[in-house]
């Protein structure tokens, strides 16, 4: 590196890491918490005995899955319009990562909830519980502590997707490097420094994501 | 109390149970014994209708159910049944995700809509009676088998039911434990709690049963007290089964 190469990464180095933090990791969280929601409820239909909510869940799942995300977002941000819905780059930001979260998170709860042996269900239908009852307090609990490590998977993964939504405009830490980049013509040097920038964001989750999964353990040695 | 006729039940085109009439009165102790796969665990299920039967009655105190091709028994009387009854599985299935303190406190709390206070109270005096007042705060994990048998025990026991129902409660235990578990049950008993309980213990069966029932093939093919039923046995197949039991145990 010359020092003009290093005088630019000095001044590009904050703002990028700035619009990391403002942008990149709230649209995570908010994604993340919505495709939660999402996946849970998704996962509860495909295991009940309603048809057709089972239908279209499974039907979601199918499509989201089956389909880039890349072409998810265009399609939410250029193609609705033509449709008469017009939504801004965020909002479409948020639906799209949140739809995609939900669909492969409710594959990762639905397997949790059936990995619980049917023996509490038995104890719990046994001491007079409602099904409701008993997937609130005896299997959802222990569903979650289950998923838990591969949902952690999916929030790494996901920090690391939010770069995606450049592509509709919406100006997170990738889309800004990129107009550093138009700036100073140094594509190698800043989209290194990028990747630095979310290698140091997954790290920290990676750590985060191995004490949780330390304090899972005390509970369940089974 | 407990008044079961002419049950059936069939897994697909495996008849399980083909015509079982079981009384059981208030206070007494009814013990299912009989050959692997003979339809003990299905008879002790339809008692609490985690299995439905095909066809037959079931009468349980105030609840009463009749079962026939079609008949859709409704939820809310499958649960009054449920909070009368409590079951003790051969695998315990305490929820491991709750101290054994909670684990007894849940249904209280959950179903019976009691305040927390009131059924942790409870919940101390039933720990208390099984031996365990020192282990309330221990996850089923931290637990020998013998222990998590009786924690599940006193959790059955919490929701105040009218029977309590044993499948194989010694079964999965090594032979050290199973003397504790068994001294609890001996213990309620004694202080007039009716039991039905499926075991392979017949020593035990012959100390703490009222009645024994024997089944093969799913029919009851012997019943009586217990010295009637183990000591003089008159069906063929009956003797056999006996017989074998006693080669086992002298094993
Ligand atoms: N859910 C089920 N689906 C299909 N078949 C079943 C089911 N449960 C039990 N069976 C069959 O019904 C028969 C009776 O089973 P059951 O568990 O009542 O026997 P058991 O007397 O309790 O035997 P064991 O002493 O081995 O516990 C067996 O042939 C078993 O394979
Ligand atoms: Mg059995």
């Amino acid at each position: 590196m010359d020092d003009r190469q290093i005088q630019i990464v000095m001044d590009t180095f904050w703002p990028l890491l700035k619009a990391g933090v403002l942008y990149t990791i709230p649209l995570t969280l908010i994604t993340f918490a919505l495709g939660l929601i999402i996946a849970v409820i998704t996962a509860l239909i495909r295991l009940s005995s309603w048809r057709i909510p089972k239908l279209i869940a499974g039907f979601y799942v199918w499509i989201i899955r089956g389909t880039p995300l890349l072409v998810q977002l265009f399609i939410i941000f250029y193609g609705l319009p033509s449709a008469g819905i017009i939504l801004s780059p965020y909002i479409s930001a948020i639906i799209g990562l949140s739809l995609s979260v939900g669909a492969y998170g409710s594959e990762i709860v639905r397997a949790a909830i059936l990995s619980i042996q049917k023996g509490q269900w038995e104890a719990s239908y046994s001491l007079g519980m409602t099904r409701l009852q008993a997937l609130r307090r005896i299997i959802l609990p222990q569903a979650a502590r289950v998923s838990i490590p591969p949902l952690g998977n999916s929030f790494i993964s996901l920090v690391k997707d939010t770069s995606l939504v450049s592509v509709i405009t919406f100006v997170e830490m990738f889309k800004k490097s990129t107009q550093y980049v138009a700036y100073y013509y140094e594509p190698l040097l800043i989209y290194c420094e990028v990747g630095v920038i979310y290698l140091l964001f997954c790290s920290v989750l990676s750590v985060l994501q191995n004490k949780v999964e330390k304090r899972l353990e005390r509970f369940s040695a089974s | 109390m407990i008044e079961i006729r002419g049950l059936h039940k069939s897994y697909g085109s495996l008849e399980v149970l083909k015509g079982v009439d079981v009384t059981l009165p208030k206070g007494k102790v009814l013990v299912i014994i009989g050959p692997s796969g003979s339809g003990k665990t299905t008879l002790l299920r339809c008692f609490n209708l985690l299995e439905v039967p095909d066809r037959g009655s079931i009468k349980l105190g105030d609840n009463s159910f009749e079962f026939h091709a079609g008949a859709k028994i409704p939820q809310k009387d499958i649960l009054a049944l449920r909070k009368s009854t409590g079951m003790v599985f051969q695998s315990f299935n305490l929820f491991p995700h709750m101290t054994a303190i909670e684990n007894i406190m849940e249904a209280q709390v959950t179903v019976q809509k009691k305040n927390k206070g009131e059924a942790r109270k409870r919940a101390e005096v039933l720990l208390e009676k099984v031996g365990l007042a020192d282990k309330a705060d221990s996850y089923p994990h931290k637990l020998s088998g013998g222990q998590q048998q009786r924690v599940a025990i006193a959790r059955a026991m919490a929701i105040d039911p009218e029977v309590l129902l044993f499948d194989e409660p010694t079964s999965a235990l090594d032979p050290e434990l199973v003397g504790d578990v068994l001294k609890v049950m001996k213990q309620l008993a004694a202080e007039g709690m009716t039991m039905a309980i499926v075991t392979h213990e017949m020593k035990f069966a012959a100390d703490v049963a009222d009645h024994i029932i024997l089944m093969d093939d799913g029919l009851i093919i012997e019943q009586g007290s217990p010295q009637e039923v183990l000591n003089n046995p008159k069906s063929s197949r009956a003797i056999q089964f006996l017989n074998h039991l006693n080669g086992k145990s002298e094993e």
